[in-house]
């Protein structure tokens, strides 16, 4: 955008952005110097030994995957049914789904604190699941049908015509097509699972059912006064997701961004 | 998923009918069982919990006993009384303005200053994108650390020579709030630089080289033709920052409890606080239904204006 025919200009430009990203780094020096603090790697040995981080790491994949599973699944049928299949009161249904969109999660913690109470659902991964997903899916929806709007009818028609049966299109030909936009869902619903907080803070109070962002309180239980164990847990959850968005870049930009817009 | 249970009986006139129905909708046949998985729960499962947030905040009650208290409209009377939530109003308010503004302005002059020709503008990228994809809770302990009396932000400023300035910021309750702001750009700013870079892929390069031909300066360009250029995404960034901002928990609730003296008091860590915390579920419940007309206000309100800007 800027257009600089000057060799000074390019260098001040070059410099503002360094000056601009740096802060950026900060936190994550402070991260990994407080982790080396102390007794250095050993905190990590130390933190490694308590034996939990594998079982909390194991319950946020436990999530994680059931979320992605019931939203990938729901949203796939459901986008497919609005925008090729034919309805009566179609875009009742839409908008009914998507006044959902809104709404911030902490409005269902008393009716669900109660219900999950008295279903013997509270302490279950269960609890936190099908909230997560449900708070999800009426924006994956809107996503997704506004990708499968982009599908020529015409190539459903063509299956119907050669006498694959609906679900038979579905599967053969409109799932093949949608795979850009399922990675997207895939990510999102991964970030926003993975990173969830406040639900597992309140359904999930038995140490072997928690999952990574309970970890710090939990060394923090553990260590009060020992801020490098604490950070070495930290350092310990926040790899793996910066290893991940690394490795995969451009999923992880497209699906923040497709869960951004629209 | 379900199998459908689709009709094959179709004799050659209703085929004919089905046919002409078929232009308008795509096919004619019945999508319901498709849908209804997907419907029942969301629907179920959200709009349950609304109506039900709706009559628990006509309760005094504390979520487990067998009995609960009716009391009407008591639970709003109380909030309306209440200086801590007006307070967490507040500081929703200011919190979604600040950050809003300063995040646009961030990542709006980042995706710039990328779509010109710089060095290591991968590297930059990442580091900006990373924060993005941390979650909150992981990151809480490090900036109370940063913010601590003998932390990184306390450090920075003596180095600069602004050590007048260094105090423990979390506990101040004139900073603490700021503080939070900070972390919420830190951590969002990287979103915000993604959509506007690719919404500047889209601006037509001709519309650039006109601009060019007629000597505007670079920020001249930027104002002009590029700001109006990234509209959508802007609109598209404050619905989703005003949402955010109603959301707002993990930070507060896990960088400074909502202290001091509920200085960082948000609608989300107070619902907490007496929901869960305190027991008073009745009270909670009336506070989310404040919050619950508030998001879809505010998104109405919002998308009602992308509307007209569009159409102007």
């Amino acid at each position: 955008m800027f257009e600089l025919r000057r060799r000074s200009s390019r260098v001040i430009l070059q410099v503002v952005l360094f000056l601009l990203t740096v802060p950026f780094l900060l936190p994550l020096v402070q991260m990994v110097i407080g982790a080396l603090g102390g007794i250095g790697w050993r905190n990590f040995v130390v933190v490694w030994d308590t034996g939990v981080i594998p079982t909390f790491f194991r319950n946020s994949a436990i999530l994680a995957a059931s979320v992605i599973a019931i939203v990938y699944v729901l949203s796939m049928t459901a986008s497919f049914g609005f925008s090729k299949l034919h309805i009566f009161g179609k875009e009742v249904y839409f908008w009914l789904m998507l006044a959902a969109l809104t709404l911030p999660e902490v409005i269902l913690l008393s009716p669900l604190f109660v219900t999950a109470t008295q279903l013997h659902l509270y302490n279950t991964l269960t609890a936190v699941v099908l909230p997560l997903a449900a708070l999800q899916l009426p924006f994956v929806i809107l996503l997704t049908r506004n990708y499968f709007d982009g599908i020529p009818t015409e190539l459903i028609d063509a299956g119907r015509i050669d006498g694959a049966s609906v679900v038979q299109t579905f599967w053969h030909i409109v799932l093949p097509l949608t795979r850009p936009i399922a990675s997207a869902v895939v990510v999102l619903t991964l970030i926003n699972s993975w990173n969830s907080y406040l639900l597992p803070l309140v359904f999930l109070q038995d140490r072997s059912r928690q999952v990574v962002t309970l970890l710090p309180q939990f060394f923090v239980g553990e260590y009060t006064n020992d801020q490098t164990k604490i950070l070495a847990a930290a350092v310990m959850t926040a790899v793996p997701t910066v290893l991940a968005y690394v490795l995969m870049q451009k999923n992880f930009e497209r699906g923040l961004s497709a869960g951004a817009l629209k | 998923m379900t199998t459908t249970s689709l009709t094959t009986t179709t004799t050659a006139g209703r085929a004919a009918e089905a046919d002409g129905r078929r232009r308008k909708h795509g096919t004619h046949l019945n999508g319901l069982p498709w849908i209804l998985p997907a419907f029942v729960f969301v629907v179920g499962l959200i709009y349950y919990s609304v109506f039900y947030t709706g009559y628990i905040s006509t309760l005094d009650w504390d979520g487990l006993a067998p009995t609960a208290k009716a009391v009407g409209l008591g639970n709003f009377t109380k909030m309306f009384a209440d200086p801590v939530f007006w307070a967490a109003l507040r500081h929703t308010a200011v919190f979604y303005v600040v950050t809003f503004t300063v995040q646009t302005a961030l990542g709006f002059v980042l995706a710039a200053i990328m779509h010109s020709r710089v060095r290591f503008a991968m590297l930059h990228k990442v580091v900006i994108f990373i924060p993005t994809v941390l979650a909150p809770a992981t990151m809480a302990p490090v900036f109370r650390l940063i913010y601590a009396d003998d932390g990184m932000a306390n450090w920075i400023l003596r180095h600069v020579g602004l050590g007048s300035l260094a105090h423990p910021w979390l506990a101040d309750g004139k900073t603490a709030l700021p503080a939070l702001m900070l972390i919420t750009v830190w951590q969002w700013t990287g979103l915000t630089f993604i959509l506007y870079y690719a919404a500047m892929s889209q601006i037509e390069p001709e519309l650039l080289e006109a601009a060019r031909l007629d000597r505007a300066g670079n920020l001249r360009t930027l104002w002009y033709i590029v700001w109006p250029g990234c509209r959508g995404t802007t609109v598209s960034l404050a619905m989703l920052g005003f949402i955010g901002a109603l959301k707002t928990f993990d930070i507060p609730y896990l960088v400074t409890t909502g202290g001091p003296y509920h200085s960082t008091e948000f609608l989300g860590t107070y619902i907490y606080r007496m929901g869960i915390r305190q027991a008073h579920i009745g009270y909670a419940a009336a506070i989310s239904i404040v919050l619950l007309v508030l998001a879809v206000a505010g998104a109405l309100v919002i998308g009602r204006a992308n509307r007209k800007g569009a159409s102007a």
